[in-house]
């Protein structure tokens, strides 16, 4: 059964005629190309499909997309085009927090999700904000690091 | 693969009419209903039965205190949600905060939690505890059932075909008790299905010994959440003491019955609950007793209707 679903998506209204129970991931990476939305563990676990859903971080593998139908919706592909997205990307880059860069793109998510809520976080926070997150390369410390250094460059700009 | 049909409600009443009409799924987060329906990469979710997305329901997302005092929490609301609402209770925001991970608390439902009727289950511990009741609506009409009785046995819900799980209320809150407990044990931080959760309140009468009210709930002890009023009684009237101590970890050690690494589980639990007891008897200034400080919250409990009005 196809219904017509329509939302935000990075700040652009789109819509689909599709089946309601497909998963949120399938349709942004096979239909909108937002290939930067990975799949790790399939069942909401490990964060590597990370997405905002209304300004909150959700995993995009256990939403079916009916359930988006006149939602926003923000992928890695949008937050990267955005000043603090930058600012996250940079300060991994220039931190180190990058190895096979699979769960980057929801270390990512969850790292502006974090700052946008606590821009001045604690080692501990940041660690809590990530523990959703799972990397199997680095050991987080490097990435921990990095989200130290966004929110010490973003500065003012976690505050707006 | 035939599909199965979809229903995307936009409000409660439309909701409750396709539930009057058809035998569907509803489904909410999709925590539970999408990972245990899953295929593999690409290949979309495979239902026994029509599913009704249920999400965005904004009759089911409120949460207020009813003119008895009680917390009214839409069916909908996520742990999140409820973790950060200072209107809900102490044990409840608790175990919403150590749900799974950030980006699933910001998807799971209480109602789903509920409904999925596992015995490892996160919020049923504190709603037992609380002596909350469900709300379950339907075109007839609303019906009101104990969560401990809604919860029948392991993944089995008392639910008729066309009632829905609208509203989940909450008696009593730590306002009631002097001293409170909850403490999860799992084998990480974060992340972590119970391995054994207790939830425990105790209020003392005003000559501050005889204990009038004891309450103590445990999840992943059985085949559904266990709570049992006469090993509560085996307190209430009387004074917390050595023997009376033992009396409640003896009889609540014997209506517990869990099935993997039962020796750990029920060590466990006899440890936290003399913990609890024999904290309580010194009076101490803390009213949280033995909570996982300072994780996720600071366990001291802010006063109701501080943060969010």
């Amino acid at each position: 059964m196809e219904s017509r679903i329509c939302f935000s998506l990075n700040g652009k209204d789109v819509s689909i005629t599709t089946d309601p129970l497909r998963r949120l991931i399938d349709v942004l990476r096979e239909d909108f190309d937002c290939k930067g939305v990975k799949e790790g563990c399939s069942e909401g676990e490990c964060g590597a499909c990370s997405i905002l859903l209304n300004g909150k971080m959700v995993t995009s593998c256990i939403i079916p997309v009916g359930a988006a139908d006149g939602q926003q919706i923000m992928t890695i592909e949008g937050i990267s085009a955005t000043e603090k997205g930058k600012v996250i990307i940079d300060a991994f880059a220039d931190g180190g927090a990058v190895q096979c860069g699979f769960c980057i793109p929801g270390m990512v998510i969850a790292t502006y999700y974090l700052l946008s809520n606590n821009p001045d976080p604690t080692e501990d926070e940041i660690r809590l904000g990530l523990s959703g997150n799972i990397c199997r390369c680095t050991g987080y410390d490097l990435i921990v690091e990095s989200v130290r250094l966004a929110a010490k460059r973003g500065g003012e700009l976690w505050k707006k | 693969m035939e599909e199965v049909k979809c229903y995307l409600p936009k409000t409660l009443k439309e909701a409750l009419e396709i539930k009057a009409k058809v035998d569907v799924l509803p489904l909410a987060g999709g925590s539970d209903l999408m990972v245990s329906h899953k295929r593999t990469l690409g290949l979309t979710p495979v239902f026994e039965k029509p599913v009704m997305i249920i999400r965005n329901l904004p009759e089911l997302k409120r949460i207020y205190l009813n003119e008895k005092g009680e917390c009214c929490i839409g069916a909908g609301c996520t742990s999140a949600e409820i973790a950060e609402n200072t209107l809900c209770p102490w044990h409840l925001r608790q175990a919403a905060s150590r749900m799974g991970a950030i980006g699933l608390r910001n998807s799971a439902t209480i109602a789903g939690n509920l409904a999925n009727a596992s015995p490892k289950g996160d919020t049923p511990g504190p709603l037992y505890l609380l002596d909350a009741r469900v709300r379950l609506s339907s075109v007839r009409g609303d019906r009101e059932v104990l969560v401990s009785d809604f919860i029948v046995k392991y993944r089995t819900i008392d639910l008729l075909p066309d009632e829905l799980i609208t509203q989940i209320i909450v008696p009593l809150s730590e306002d009631d008790f002097d001293y409170i407990f909850w403490h999860k044990v799992g084998t990480r931080k974060a992340n972590a299905i119970s391995k054994i959760t207790l939830s425990q309140a105790i209020r003392f009468a005003p000559d501050g010994k005889t204990v009038e009210d004891f309450r103590l709930s445990a999840t992943s002890t059985g085949s559904k959440t266990n709570r049992s009023r006469d090993v509560e009684k085996l307190l209430i009237g009387r004074e917390i003491t050595d023997e009376t101590i033992e009396s409640v970890v003896e009889g609540f050690d014997r209506i517990i019955s869990p099935r993997a690494m039962p020796e750990f589980r029920r060590e466990a639990t006899r440890r936290m609950i003399r913990r609890f007891l024999s904290e309580a008897a010194k009076k101490p200034s803390s009213k949280v007793i033995d909570t996982y400080d300072g994780y996720h919250m600071t366990g001291a409990p802010v006063p109701r209707g501080e943060e969010n009005g």
